[in-house]
Formats: C-alpha cells, structure tokens, sequence
C-alpha cells in the first residue's frame, strides 16, 4: 500500500531532513560571516578580522565534518562531478527532477565553490595582516590608542620593504577583494538554486538547514 | 505521507547543545593557540610554556572528543529511528492485515487510511478528488464492515493494539538495559 510506506515528501532518498547539527550550525556561522565581514564590518578593521579567524575555525570544522560526519555531511556523498552537475541542470530546466542523498550534484559543485573562494578569502586576508591573531591585533591597537605608537614604528620598518613586496601585497590585496565579491555573487546564485530546486522538488529546502521538522 | 517518524524533541535538542558547544571549543582553542604562538615568538620557553602546552592538547582532546560523542549520539538517534520506523512498519502491516479481513475495497482501504490519520471528511473528499457524500458512505460501509459504530471506535480499535504494542517495546527495553550495562 503505497500511501502507507512512503516517506514524508513521498521520496524514499533525499537529503537529510533536518541536516545533522553541525552541518547546520556551521552552514549559518560561515554564512553570516560572509555577509557581516562582506557588507557590514569595516574592511581590515578588528571586527573584520575576528569574524574572519572565527570563519576560519568554522570552515575547518566543518571540513572534518566531511570526513568523520555522518554519511550525509562526507565529501563522498557529494563529490565534485562537473558532467553530473551539467545533466542535472539540464534536467531540471526540462522539468524533471529527482532526490538526492546529499547535496545534488550541481548543489555540490556550488558548495566546494563557496568554500574554496571561502579559503581563498581568509588566506589572502591572514597574509595581509601579516598572520597576526586577533587578540594581539586588537592590543595593538588598545597600545597605539592609549598613546604608545612603538607597534606602529615597528609594523613600518617591516612593511617599509621593497616595491616588489609592495606589488605582491597589492596583488593580494586585489585577490582578497575579488574573492570575497565573487562569494557574494555564488552566494546569491546559491540561493536562487535552493529557491529553484524547493520549487522543483515542491519541497521547501531551507527548513531542514535550520531546524527541520517539528 | 505516511507515518511520520519523529523523534522526541528532548532527544534532539542534546546533538544540537553539543554542536554549537563544539564550534565555541574550536574557537576558543584557535583563539588561545594564536596567541600561545605569539608568545612564543617574543618570549622564550619557560615554565609557562609548559603549562600552555598542557592547556592547548587539553583543548584539542576535548575537541576530538565533542566530536566523537556528537557521531556517537548522531549514529544512536538513527538507529532509534529506524526501529521505530520498523515498529510503525509492524504496524502499518497490521492495520493492512484488519483491513484484509473485514474485505475493504481498494477506495475503502485508503478513506480507512485517512479516516486513522484524522482527516475529516471534506479533507479526505478533497485529496481524493470526490464528493463528500461518496466518502461519507465509504466511511458507513467501513464501519459496518469493522463493526464499529463510528470513527472514535474506529481509532480507538487500532489505538488500543498500538499501545499495547508501546508497553510491550519498553518492557523489553528495561531487560534488555541490564545485559547492556554488562556488556
Ligand atoms: C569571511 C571572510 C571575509 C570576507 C567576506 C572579507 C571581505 C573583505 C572585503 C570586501 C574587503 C574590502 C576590500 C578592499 O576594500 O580592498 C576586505 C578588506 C580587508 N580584509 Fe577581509 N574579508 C574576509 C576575511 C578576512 C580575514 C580572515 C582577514 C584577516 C585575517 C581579513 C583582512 C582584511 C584586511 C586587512 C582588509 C583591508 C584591505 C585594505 O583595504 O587594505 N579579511 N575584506
Ligand atoms: C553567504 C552566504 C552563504 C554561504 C557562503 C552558503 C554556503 C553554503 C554551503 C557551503 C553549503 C553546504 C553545506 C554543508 O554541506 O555543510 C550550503 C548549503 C545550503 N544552503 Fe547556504 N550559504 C549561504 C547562504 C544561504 C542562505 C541565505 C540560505 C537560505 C535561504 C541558504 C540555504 C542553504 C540550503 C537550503 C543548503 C542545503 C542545500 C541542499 O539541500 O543540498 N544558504 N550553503
């Protein structure tokens, strides 16, 4: 009797629903710090860089997640497979959709895009403040604000290099910018893919990202 | 649709307290090792550095620990579910078994279906595309056939068999608890 053992949604493979907490809790984390450190924070500014640090320690997290998790939340489950991604869209345009255990395959190419730019981003900006943590960055600036401008002095002949350390730290200056604004761009496409694909499935996937069924 | 299998929203509050616990660790931990790396780098080793050794591998167990609890009672709660999805699958089965023997038509069996879920007749008309007055007599014939005289004994028919089913499940888990203690 069909009407009795199928599952909710009338799909025996589909993603978890809720996702397991951690994929949940690290997926709004990194999210929200992308969107603070890319519209709000003040650039380079204290804030900025906390929100980075704390990112960073998210998003490796998470990447242990993707190898110890549940079978859902491991990279195996939704390796990168660009032909698969292509057929997927294409199905999807024709109308015709179908379930997926984990992310679907074009779902997945979007996730490793996000979290490589994510990388990319911190890396770059890790490297242009010079690896310093953001506890001795916010003493610094309580020293220089207190009146004691030797921090300063000191970052200057460090910084004071030659042109061609100039040039690469504006270089990474550059790569960090258009990083962080092509991860503001995958992240609306993102969503848009998550509306889309809700509409397709006539399932609304948001809700087992953030507390699934009640 | 179906039977929905839920967990009890207790038992799913614990994974996601130790999650966030576990993400607060992590930043704690990358927070206090930066700076115990700093140091380092200006202050020569000493007694101190030994203690913020101490401290960080102390940290990253717990981390490593966190998470393993975390796949533990992840791991745990699926397999609850799925034997709670066998129950209901039992039951199920049994529901289908009384409808055999009282010789429900195919329509009837899923009016039955809905009726047990406790769709009321103008939603089970709806979402079977017919006229109220067909369900309603699909319904009386169900009845008759079942020997009930509506649908609260009906329900409570079916009911009964599921608790009963319910009190036996946890007899067996309070005998089986001391083996797993043993063990
Ligand atoms: C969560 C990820 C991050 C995003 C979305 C992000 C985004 C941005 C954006 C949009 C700018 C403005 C670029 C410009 O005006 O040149 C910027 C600047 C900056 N970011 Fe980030 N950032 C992130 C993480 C980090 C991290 C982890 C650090 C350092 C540890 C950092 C350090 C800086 C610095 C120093 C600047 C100032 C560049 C300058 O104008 O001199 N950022 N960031
Ligand atoms: C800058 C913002 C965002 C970033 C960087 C981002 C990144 C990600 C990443 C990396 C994943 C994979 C999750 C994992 O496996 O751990 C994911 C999944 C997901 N995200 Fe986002 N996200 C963002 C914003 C949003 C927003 C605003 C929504 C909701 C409207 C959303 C809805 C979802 C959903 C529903 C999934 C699961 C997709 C599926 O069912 O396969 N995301 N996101």
């Amino acid at each position: 009797m069909s009407l009795a053992t199928t599952k909710r949604g009338g799909a025996e493979i589909a993603p978890p629903d809720p996702w397991d907490p951690l994929v949940r809790i690290t997926h709004w984390v990194i999210a929200g710090a992308v969107l603070w450190n890319g519209l709000i924070s003040k650039p380079g500014g204290t804030v900025h860089v906390w929100i980075g640090w704390i990112a960073l320690v998210v998003l490796a997290l998470r990447i242990l997640w993707g190898f110890v998790g549940p079978r859902e939340a491991r990279f195996a489950s939704f390796l990168p497979d660009p032909r698969r991604a292509v057929a997927h869209v294409l199905s999807l345009l024709r109308g015709r959709v179908r379930e997926h255990p984990s992310h679907n395959p074009a779902g997945a190419i979007m996730v490793y895009a996000l979290w490589l730019s994510l990388a990319l981003v911190i890396a770059t900006g890790l490297q242009m403040t010079e690896w310093k943590n953001p506890v001795t960055i916010t003493e610094e600036k309580a020293a220089v604000a207190a009146g004691d401008w030797s921090v300063l002095v000191n970052n200057a002949t460090e910084g004071d290099a030659h042109s061609e350390d100039m040039s690469l730290s504006r270089l990474i200056k550059e790569v960090h910018e258009l990083a962080a604004n092509l991860m503001l761009v995958l992240a609306v496409v993102h969503v848009a893919g998550v509306a889309v694909e809700s509409m397709a499935l006539k399932r609304n996937l948001v809700r087992p990202m953030i507390r699934g069924r009640s | 649709m179906g039977w929905p299998v839920t967990l009890p929203a207790k038992g799913r509050s614990f994974p996601i307290a130790l999650a966030s616990f576990i993400v607060l660790q992590a930043v704690a931990a990358l927070f206090f090792v930066a700076d115990v790396t700093a140091d380092l780098w200006t202050t020569a080793l000493g007694a101190h550095s030994v203690l913020e050794a101490l401290v960080t591998s102390v940290l990253l167990i717990g981390i490593v620990l966190s998470v393993a609890q975390l796949r533990w009672t992840l791991r745990e709660m699926e397999m609850q579910g799925r034997a709670l999805e066998v129950a209901s699958g039992d039951f199920v089965r049994f529901i289908e078994r009384q409808f055999d023997s009282w010789s429900l038509t195919d329509a009837e069996r899923d009016v039955g279906f809905l009726a047990l879920k406790g769709c009321d007749i103008r939603e089970i008309a709806e979402l079977r595309g017919r006229a109220a007055g067909t369900i309603r007599a699909q319904l009386a014939s169900i009845y008759s056939k079942a020997n009930v005289a509506g649908h609260p004994q009906f329900v409570s028919y079916f009911v009964e068999e599921l608790l009963s089913r319910a009190a036996e499940r946890s007899q067996d888990q309070t005998e089986d608890q001391p083996k797993a203690a043993a063990s």
